[in-house]
This record gives C-alpha cells, structure tokens and sequence, in this order.
C-alpha cells in the first residue's frame, strides 16, 4: 500500500500551499491590527504598588521620571519644558492615545504633577500613573 | 490578434507564481511578530483639576488628605498611619457619600506615597480622587 502511493506522486509532484497561505494571511493581519507602536522611554522605573490599577488601553505615550527627578520619553532625558511639544507631536501621530506617566517610588511628587500640568497643557485628557498590580507579583 | 492568442495559449496552464507574495508577506509576518509588545501597561487613573478656572468645592464635599513633607499623612487634619488611611477615608465617607478625596501633597514627597494614598482611597470606595501640590 505505502509503495503504491510513492511511486504515483512522482509524476506530478505538488505541495498545496493554499491552506498555509491561509493561516500566514490570517496571522499578519491579526499582528498588524494588534501592534500599536508604544514608544520606550527608555527606563524603567521602580513602579508604586496599587491595589486598583487597571490595563489602560491606548497607552501608547510613555514618559517616565527617574528615581533622581529626570523626566525620559522616547529614549532620551528631556526638560520638563520640552515634554509638550514631545506630546504635541506623538498625539500628532495618534490622536486617540492617552498618556501614562511611569513615576518611580521616590520620584517628587512636585515633578510629577508639573509633569502631568504640561502633558494637560498638550491637550491630553486622560493621564494616568503607572503602578503595579499587587496580585500580579 | 496578438492579444487573443496569448490569452488563449495562457488559459491552457494558467498557473500564478506565488513564491514573490509568499516572501513579502513572510517578511511582513515575522516583522509585525517582532514588534508586538503584548505588555500592557497599569494604570491609577487620577483627577489633576486645573489651575486656571477653580471650581468652588464646597468643604461638606471634600475629604482632603494631605501629605506633608516628611510623609506624614492627615485624614482631615487628624494624622492618621499609612495602614489607616483606607478606614478613616471609608468613614469619612460614610458621613459624606458624594465626596471627593482632594490629597494634597507636599512637592518633596515620594509620589509613590502619593499613589499609594490613591489607591487607598479607591479602595475606599471614593469615586473622584484629585490630586494637588501644597504651596509651601
């Protein structure tokens, strides 16, 4: 039996790569409507403990203070008067996105509340801070 | 004419190749999987009230938290320890249901003692909490 159907298939030898075509189609377009580009600011803070915080969804400006009261987005250290014109600029790019401030614990809350003052004055709406789930430890 | 021919000579094995296509979006596939980042990232959301028209609270209102700088914390001008917050905060709800939390913290506090006095107060069951810096 096993013979018999070796021998045929070297006549006209095939894969049918339709099926797999399929499958690759259906798993690039569900990655390109899932990736949302979310910028690193390039450290990462020691988050708060928060018992209610929530998934916040469209977050995709992220701009971190540093333990030593340095304020990072995209990678780079910025002045705290250079963040609204940073936030101007993502928010060009996707004006759906909210901001989430990444404060380490012993961040000033001074800094952080300038902070979030200016990204307001960029005229977002939604900020939130960072924290990290206590049952996700 | 021409055209007429080549169709029908086409027709015959009419066979797209589909080995270029494969590739791209093999390309785009593996680039889309790099890029994803599934992390999502927590949040507390937070009522930053603007400094520019004030709206008047009435003080029935209000429960006010504050912060001082040596993180000492007052429910309501009455130092409370940081594992009581939560109970003087549901107390003071319980007389004032419709209040928000104001937590006024010093510039110099840690602002992860500012979320945490936060998260307290939502857990508390406070619907509106905002934040504001002392003057000192």
């Amino acid at each position: 039996m096993r013979q018999i159907s070796r021998r045929k298939p070297d006549e006209e030898w095939e894969i049918n790569i339709t099926p797999m075509l399929d499958i690759v189609f259906i798993m690039l377009i569900f990655f390109i409507v899932t990736t949302s580009f979310v910028r690193e600011p390039g450290i990462d803070p020691l988050r708060p403990l928060a018992q209610t915080a929530a998934t916040k969804e469209r977050a995709n400006i992220l701009i971190a203070v540093s333990s030593a009261d340095q304020i990072w987005m995209n990678n780079r250290s910025v002045a705290l008067h250079g963040i609204r014109q940073l936030v101007e600029a993502a928010r060009a790019e996707n004006p759906q996105s909210s901001v989430v401030i990444v404060a380490d614990q012993t961040a000033s809350t001074g800094l952080v509340l300038d902070l979030m003052d200016n990204v307001r004055a960029a005229g977002v709406t939604s900020i939130a801070l960072a924290a990290e789930g206590v049952d996700s430890l | 004419m021409i055209e007429r021919k080549r169709r029908k000579r086409s027709a015959q094995t009419a066979d797209i190749n589909v080995t270029p296509l494969l590739d791209i979006v093999f390309i785009m596939l593996i680039f889309f999987i790099v890029t994803t980042s599934f992390r999502k990232e927590l949040g507390v959301d937070l009522d930053r009230p603007s400094n520019a028209p004030v709206q008047e609270q009435k003080r029935s209102e209000v429960i006010a938290v504050r912060i001082d700088a040596a993180g000492q914390i007052f429910v309501e001008d009455r130092l409370v320890q940081a594992g009581a917050i939560r109970a003087n905060i549901v107390s003071g709800l319980a007389s004032k249901p419709d209040a928000t939390v104001v937590v006024i913290a010093d510039r110099a506090t840690d602002s992860g003692l500012m979320v945490r006095v936060i998260d307290q107060a939502r857990v508390a069951g406070a619907g509106k909490v905002s934040v504001a810096a002392s003057t000192p």
